[in-house]
């Protein structure tokens, strides 16, 4: 299989709202940055690769507006998969370079979520309409629900989870491009409005909007364009049935666990707590980022929940996990995939604002639908996984 | 390495009293059937069609489960789904999955696509004048008759061997012939385009399953290849684009065709996403048939150009372009050698994919 | 300064259910409630589809599950959030008795107010029954919502 690594990661400062840019002024920002990350131009780039989720920015396919910033001239592929948008994107880039016929390809995600006035009910809209639509259901109670059935089953504790968000907004302070920047308390999250049950607002990711490009090249190109490539490991998605019903148990991310474990084959990796040295996990919810760490082998089951009050997940720990800030502090919805790995990428670069010491190996994950879909990619300083 | 399709499965197209899913689980299982497959040995799915059309945020929740993609890999193009088999292409070629299931839904009758497609316009610069989809076709239309004087006859004949090649095929949507009178009679729609000029709006999903070459050639004995691929991407701004030729489906042939290591004489049939008769021509101009503004001499040689009666007769918003793939994949099994098919997605047709297939 | 502009999407879509569906929303007209059993894996499927996603076949065995069964998860919303129900509302997971899916519904016939107290009262493997409107009319609504059995 064709080698192909990260060359380039361009982010814009994440916002509620960009007033200053229109769509694709957003979007250029995002790749003239990645582009100068790479020290490359435009005319080096082959092809592009679009994600957003449709209707969050009030645009239907704003990628024909925003194909102006990104490469308009040349082929251009729109991808949209849910929350793990951004991921899908950045696997279809991935796979452009991986299949021969591109050299050179971005992946670019822009999403507007601060131009919608209010996200939850554009989420409600993912829900058939034929059954449950009327139930009200958005993102925020789909967590909720796993959280209910995780505090009872494992005993996991509101201050547990509140560890989780301390430890994000921690690491944001730490993320020039992060949107919430502000220090918790414990106390502060658990004072917090429950906004759905257990879940407390400041358990909950704001709405972000911004733009995020990551540049993808093939081996011999990679090691041109620079020393510090994030070579491309293994990828791996899933798709579960559609009714969130259908869960065989809520307190386990089974899908996940299924889709880490193909990933880790691919991979060769034999245990992911020793193998992989950061992850940038898609947990727009506290207890989400819990679940995520038992299902991709980080935890045992029931065990996750206390990883960050004793400090295994922050940026000095065992496992550090979303260093950047995470999705709790940043969710520019389809885009969030794709700055999961785009820092993911910057750790193994060694580049991080909030670096990880030494990290060689490093995990980037999102979800979506109603608890429907997963994305994984993993990235390393070298071409194969050393150990 | 090749990649070969190996499965078609095209469900009836008009209006559908299912819901979309129920439509793209039939196209998968007809796809299925033919490639005497099971679900479980598909390793990925890759589906393509627009959210807004069908009215959920997120329809490939709907369409992932339908296509057979049950814990299974899962991507989605939210476009012409022409765009999924260039993707699944990708990733076979790649040697990341060696079966895929691509799935393209449209379902038109369930909300007014003018509308949907007026909210894919900017909210500042030209949403507010309320140009509709298809005014946009018809705009790149006007210039081209002008530039190339051609007449309304011409057109009309277009639409009349459309119809005729429709009726013929079983898959195809409006399927009532019409003598050039009836289209040079109909009331003027949007000008220059009269009522017989525009494609219907359909219900309809097209399934097919992609494998790699080993695989491919013991699952059918007659595979159809993937020659070649080529998609491009122009300006938004209308006023930025010279409309009266379809420059997006020429930059994406020229790239399809350099792919095929081929041209258009080596070509003995294809499918042209025709939204209108002008288009019909214009796409035949790109495709290298004809020089620019000579595509009704294409039309009246006899060249085999949709057979499946085009985008004329069948227009599943979302799938019209791989529903003209399938239908090239059946003509190439049915024994032609080679066969192009291009679609267009955007106003204007901004954007462009070719797909050339042959045995 | 800059420019913004207020828009608003108001596309009416018009969803069928499907034949398939409407003979579950014809049958809540009568508070029954309809599964489907896979001819394959024998799971019985609320709310019933077409085919098992599974499996991947058609699902055609109808087979009437009760309008009771048990808490998989809860959770109370207490946000307003523009275009949903007004708060507190509290929605939830219950697997109903002879199903093999949970349903996704209401939950009510508690305090919410509270929300550990109503966690309580709602906690996993709570039994609950279907609290119907008067005259149902074949919407998803005519189940009001489940309410724990009084021991
Ligand atoms: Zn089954």
């Amino acid at each position: 299989m064709k080698r192909v690594a990260v060359v380039g990661v361009g982010q814009t400062k994440f916002r509620t709202r960009r007033d200053d840019k229109t769509h694709p002024e957003l979007t250029r920002e995002a790749v003239s940055r990645a582009l100068e990350h790479a020290g490359i131009t435009m005319d080096d780039v082959d092809a592009f690769v679009f994600g957003t989720m449709d209707p969050f920015d009030g645009i239907n396919c704003p990628d024909r507006w925003s194909s102006t910033a990104a490469g308009f001239g040349k082929p251009f592929m729109k991808i949209s998969t849910g929350g793990t948008t951004g991921l899908t994107t950045g696997i279809a880039a991935y796979q452009h370079v991986a299949s021969g016929l591109f050299d050179v390809v971005v992946a670019v995600c822009t999403q507007r979520v601060g131009e919608n006035v209010d996200a939850q009910p554009v989420l409600n809209t993912a829900v058939d309409p034929i059954y449950e639509r009327y139930s009200g259901v958005g993102a925020i109670s789909v967590a909720a629900i796993q959280a209910t059935v995780h505090m009872q089953k494992y005993g996991t504790t509101e201050e547990q989870m509140a560890w989780v968000s301390v430890k994000d907004h921690e690491n944001a302070l730490k993320n020039p491009y992060a949107h919430i920047q502000k220090r918790l308390s414990v106390e502060d999250v658990l004072s917090s409005p429950v906004v759905s049950s257990p879940l407390k607002l400041y358990e909950c990711c704001p709405r972000s909007d911004g733009s995020v490009a990551v540049v993808f090249a093939s081996g011999e190109k990679a090691e041109e364009i620079r020393d510090n490539p994030a070579w491309i490991l293994a990828e791996s998605s899933i798709s579960d049935s559609y009714f969130v019903g259908d869960r065989p148990d809520l307190a386990v991310w089974d899908s996940l666990t299924i889709a880490g474990r193909r990933l880790y084959r691919l991979a060769g990796i034999d245990d992911p707590k020793k193998d992989i040295d950061v992850a940038e996990l898609y947990s727009p919810f506290t207890i989400q980022e819990i679940l995520e760490l038992e299902a991709l082998g980080f935890a045992e089951k029931g065990e996750g929940a206390g990883l960050a009050e004793e400090g295994v997940t922050f940026v000095d720990g065992d496992m550090p996990t979303n260093p950047s800030g995470g999705v709790l502090c940043t969710n520019p919805i389809g885009a969030t995939g794709l700055v999961r790995l785009g820092e993911a990428s910057l750790q193994v670069m060694g580049e991080a604002s909030n670096q990880v010491d030494g990290a060689e190996v490093a995990l980037a994950h999102a979800w979506g639908g109603t608890l429907q879909f997963h994305a994984l990619m993993l990235v390393s300083s070298h071409k194969k996984l050393r150990r | 390495m090749k990649v070969g399709i190996v499965g078609i499965g095209i469900t009836s197209f008009g209006v559908h009293k299912e819901p979309f899913y129920n439509i793209a689980y039939e196209a998968a299982k007809k796809a299925l059937e033919d490639a005497e497959m099971e679900r479980h040995e598909i390793d990925n799915v890759v589906l393509g069609g627009y959210d807004v059309a069908v009215g959920r945020t997120i329809s490939n929740m709907y369409t992932a489960p339908a296509a057979g993609g049950y814990l299974k890999d899962e991507i989605r193009v939210s476009d012409d789904a022409a765009y999924a088999l260039a993707l699944a292409y990708m990733r076979i070629k790649s040697g990341i999955f060696d079966v895929a299931m691509v799935l393209g839904y449209g379902h038109c009758s369930e909300t007014p696509m003018e509308l949907v497609e007026l909210l894919s316009l900017d909210p500042f610069f030209h949403r507010d004048l309320g140009i509709s989809y298809q005014m946009s076709y018809a705009m790149q239309s006007y210039a081209y008759r002008m530039r190339y004087g051609i007449d309304d006859e011409t057109a009309a004949e277009v639409v009349v061997r459309a119809r005729k090649r429709a009726s013929k095929y079983e898959y195809a949507h409006v399927r009532e012939e019409v003598t050039a009178d009836e289209v040079l009679s109909s009331e003027m729609a949007i000008f220059p385009l009269r009522k017989l000029e525009l494609p219907p709006w359909s219900d309809g999903c097209v399934a097919l399953i992609l494998a790699e070459e080993t695989i491919a050639k013991r699952i059918s004995s007659e595979p159809v290849w993937v020659e070649g691929l080529g998609w491009h991407t122009e300006n938004y701004y209308l006023g930025s684009r010279d409309l009266a030729e379809l420059f997006s489906t020429k930059k994406a042939a020229e790239k399809a065709y350099k792919m095929a290591g081929c041209d258009a004489k080596d070509v003995e049939a294809a499918e042209v996403m025709d939204l209108t008769p002008y288009h019909h021509l214009m796409a035949l101009e790109a495709l290298g048939f004809a020089a620019s503004g000579r595509g009704k001499e294409v039309v009246e040689s006899g060249f085999p150009v949709n057979s499946s009666g085009g985008a004329l007769c069948t227009n599943a918003h979302g799938t019209t372009g791989l529903f003209l793939t399938a239908s090239l994949a059946l003509q190439i099994r049915d024994g032609r050698d080679r066969g192009i098919a291009s679609a267009v997605s955007g106003y204007a047709a901004q954007n462009s994919i070719v797909t050339i297939l042959g045995v | 300064m800059v420019l913004r502009i207020e828009a608003k999407w108001e596309i009416p879509y018009v969803h069928s259910a499907g034949e398939h569906a409407t003979k579950f929303f014809e049958a809540l007209k009568e508070k029954k409630i309809l599964g489907v059993k896979c001819p394959k894996c024998k799971r019985v499927l609320v709310p019933p589809r077409a085919f098992c996603e599974r499996c991947h076949v058609d699902t055609d065995e109808w087979v009437e599950v009760k309008d009771e069964g048990v808490v998989e998860t809860v959770t109370i919303n207490y946000a307003r959030f523009t275009g949903l129900p007004d708060p507190p509302y509290a929605v939830g997971i219950v697997k109903l008795d002879g199903a093999d899916t949970g349903m996704l519904a209401y939950l009510g016939g508690v305090d919410l107010s509270d929300w550990k107290k109503a966690h309580e009262k709602l906690k996993v493997g709570t039994r609950v029954k279907a609290v119907w409107k008067d005259k149902p009319e074949g919407r998803i609504t005519d189940i009001l919502y489940f309410k724990p059995v009084e021991e």
